[in-house]
């Protein structure tokens, strides 16, 4: 299998609510020409693009076909990859596998959202229910109406009861998912890139914002932003050429789980908390990244916490710090940027979220502590030998893992 | 460009595709996964990784594959979706193959474009949202009439000699058992009395629309021969994209479809389609891409459209016959498509077409777009040696 190398990670800039002064193949346009500046590479050595975002938040079908100049992928091939909420991280995947499958050198991936062109809620309450969902859409325009409003709580409902679950199984309280919330929104403004940004947020400022739906208060929850992501891959022959840094991929891994929010299988009932096909997919990731003991072997995590227990929860899944003790670890600062399991050191999804790009992101940042560059302080004080990256999509039904290593694999 | 390992396609299978399957995608695309590995004599376990492709416009609902993923038997597996057309989700899980990490792989399309929505409401939903679709007059239909008059200006191509393309086409169909739209009585008139959408062209010149699902399986070398006597080889697959305003690019000459065939034909070894490929399977939306595509293809000289017809050089039997199935005219689910024709493609290749096979079909080109009128194209190149 070859190797293959991130070189390059861009952005359009800082990620915030509204751009109304661009529209979406602009943002794009200044993701991929900032990607593109930071390496030796013009867009003639660019082989392929694969693209992706949420298809129907911005009204824009197979939007790729619209970016084709924005990318300077007139005359090259374009791969549209789409996966809910874990789209950047499976465009990312295809991207890896467009090199590890030799038909490609050098590959750009390009994850976007622009929030402020569309009703996010809205597409997202048709995967808590779709079936219902469109019943009522087809029953009659007045229904319709009523459908939207009668599971307007979207993916926030969805959440709680995954966050009640969570809470459960680890004895934490709300106060727990408090502290990390704080954490994540101070780590946010350490980075330059990220959307809510807190200077030295602390618990207490989080306590005091309103229960959205119990235990989920609304400095639990993510933004919904507009941004763009861009990472230039190529092989190992290429990779000191094209750039002064480099990230291996060790590990890709990806499944999923059932669609219904209790999966059925078999008859039993689990819980949306349980996430087993996320612990299965992080063992794959392990075993192909030669990582036998991820909680040494792994310096820093970027998961996807769209919700802020979620960044209690998932380290736990992946194995990264033992079962049950997530509520522990983030009262002594152990998931810190200086702590010895550092967790979402970019401020994560709950500070920003442009759902398109937000597992790439997760990779991006990843990428950047390996290559020990990220900037304005969120950078982690200890040597990035492995880093891990995480994406979560549909109700819980997604998982992605990837694995980023400062050496190819051995 | 060469690839590492040799990828074959072991199994494909696809509904009788229908104006109306009368239930759900999960049924229909689980009956379609569940035969297909039962005549694999494999089971869900047997594959190693699943690529999907569906489109969430067309299924009217967020994340569509969440819901099929268990029926298709990827619950709990490897598994990630395609959102283009289904030839693009096939090139996907050859990369995968490819790359070592996996051996099989399940690709699997689906679409309720009979039953659930219109196809061309769907369509205008990748036009330019600040100006073409505002502006009404662009649609999938309007723009591949523009098409159609454009190439039959420039080449000479008649009105009945389009037509004669479509009695092809529908004529094959009823030999096909998977075709939806099928008339073994078609004729020129009949095509040219048919309703008008946007003249030149009419309702037998386009696409049923259609429910239907189809599913390829793909190996690598060792396991493909354990699966099956008659692996069908990819020896060639690209893609490529064209410029998205319509006013951009040359409609006729599809410069898009010229280079992912170039480097189709070079990783193949191919260095005259026309005297080396002898059968291919067309993305065709409407009758009048057909020539204009197999050009670009190079199957058959640039402007020859005309000649083609009225010497049936392209039709079963013929020097290079192209949409054996009926192509899109005799069914066109939605993302599907193009995954219908790397099938039908592969049934060339294997000899198991049935009634409408080409005879001494041993090389196959399939070809399948996304976006309107070609604006990005795939092409595979199939051997059955």
């Amino acid at each position: 299998m070859r190797d293959v190398a991130i070189v390059s990670v861009g952005y359009n800039g800082r990620f915030v609510a509204k751009r109304p002064d661009i529209n979406i193949p602009e943002l794009i346009q200044a993701a991929v020409e900032n990607a593109l500046a930071k390496t030796n590479l013009s867009f003639g050595d660019i082989e392929a693009v694969i693209e992706g975002n949420m298809p129907t938040f911005e009204g824009v079908n197979y939007p790729n076909l619209w970016f084709s100049e924005h990318l300077g992928a007139v005359g090259k091939p374009v791969m549209r990859i789409s996966t809910g909420g874990t789209t950047g991280m499976s465009a990312f995947h295809a991207a890896y596998y467009h090199v590890a499958s030799g038909l490609y050198d050098t590959v750009m991936v390009v994850g976007w959202e622009k929030h402020d062109e569309g009703d996010v809620q809205v597409g997202l309450i048709g995967i808590v229910l779709p079936d219902v969902f469109a019943m009522m859409q087809n029953f009659s325009p007045e229904m319709s109406g009523q459908g939207t409003s009668m599971f307007s709580g979207g993916s926030t409902g969805g959440a709680s009861y995954q966050a009640m679950s969570y809470l459960a199984q680890s004895n934490g309280s709300v106060e727990h998912i408090d502290m990390i919330a704080a954490q994540a929104r101070a780590n946010a403004a350490l980075n330059p890139y990220a959307h809510l940004q807190v200077p030295g947020c602390k618990p207490e400022d989080i306590a005091k914002t309103p229960i959205i739906s119990y235990p989920l208060r609304f400095g639990h929850t993510c933004p919904a932003s507009c941004g763009a992501c861009v990472m230039i891959l190529t092989t190992k022959e290429k990779a000191s050429k094209a750039s002064d840094h480099a990230a291996w991929v060790k590990a890709v891994a990806g499944a999923t789980s059932d669609a219904t929010t209790g999966n059925l299988v078999d008859g039993q009932i689990t819980d949306p908390a349980e996430q087993a096909h996320c612990k299965v997919m992080a063992k794959k990731a392990y075993k192909m990244a030669g990582i036998s003991d991820p909680m040494k072997e792994i310096q820093v995590a970027e998961v996807y916490d769209g919700f802020a227990h979620q960044e209690l929860l998932w380290p736990e899944r992946l194995g990264l710090i033992p079962e049950g003790k997530g509520p522990e670890y983030v009262a002594k600062g152990r998931l810190a940027i200086g702590g010895d399991m550092p967790v979402n050191p970019s401020g994560g999804v709950v500070c920003t979220n442009a759902i398109g790009a937000s597992a790439l992101v997760r990779v991006a940042e990843a990428a950047l502590q390996v290559m020990g560059i990220a900037e304005g302080g969120h950078q982690v004080p200890r040597k990035v030998h492995n880093a891990l990256a995480h994406g979560w999509g549909g109700l819980f039904q997604f998982v992605t893992v990837t694995i980023l290593g400062d050496a190819p694999r051995k | 460009m060469a690839m590492e390992r040799n990828v074959a396609i072991v199994g494909w299978k696809q509904t009788k595709h229908s104006a109306n399957y009368g239930a759900s995608r999960e049924r229909m695309a689980f009956e379609l996964v569940k035969s297909l590995l039962a005549d694999l004599k494999i089971t869900k376990d047997d594959v190693d990784t699943f690529v999907l492709c569906c489109n969430d416009f067309q299924d009217g609902r967020t994340i569509s594959e969440v819901y099929p993923v268990a029926w298709i038997g990827a619950y709990m597996k490897d598994q990630t979706k395609v959102d283009a057309d289904g030839s693009d989700a096939v090139l996907y899980a050859l990369m995968r193959i490819l790359s070592g990490n996996y051996d099989t792989a399940l690709v699997i399309g689906w679409a309720m474009g009979g039953s659930e929505f219109r196809n061309q409401s769907i369509m205008n939903y990748t036009l330019d949202p600040i100006y073409e679709r505002q502006l009404g007059l662009m649609n999938e239909l309007s723009i591949a009439a523009l098409q159609a008059k454009a190439y039959m200006l420039k080449y000479g191509l008649s009105e009945k000699q389009l037509a004669a393309y479509a009695e092809k086409n529908l004529k094959n169909a009823a030999k096909n058992p998977c075709a939806l739209r099928q008339m073994a009585d078609a004729t020129p008139d009949k095509v040219l009395q048919s309703k008008p959408l946007y003249l030149p062209l009419r309702e037998l010149h386009g696409y049923p629309a259609t429910d239907g699902a189809c599913a390829i399986f793909l190996a690598a070398e060792e396991k493909a021969r354990k699966l099956t006597n008659k692996p069908v080889w990819i020896r060639g697959a690209a893609s490529c994209q064209d410029t998205y305003y319509f006013g951009d690019r040359d409609l006729v000459k599809v410069e898009s479809l010229r280079k992912a065939a170039g480097r189709a034909y070079k990783m193949a070894g191919i260095k005259d389609p026309s005297k080396e490929v002898s059968v291919a399977e067309v993305h065709s939306t409407f009758v009048s891409q057909e020539p204009i595509f197999a050009e670009a293809l190079g199957l058959f000289p640039a402007g020859s459209g005309a000649k083609v017809i009225d010497e049936g050089l392209s039709k079963i039997g013929g020097k290079i016959c192209v949409n054996a199935s009926g192509g899109p005219q005799s069914a066109n689910p939605f993302t599907v498509t193009g995954l219908i024709r790397v099938a039908e493609a592969s049934s060339q290749v294997a000899g198991k077409a049935g009634e409408h096979q080409h005879p001494g079909a041993k090389l196959a080109v399939a070809h399948g777009q996304t976006g309107i009128c070609g604006q990005h194209n795939t092409v595979f190149v199939l051997s059955s040696d």
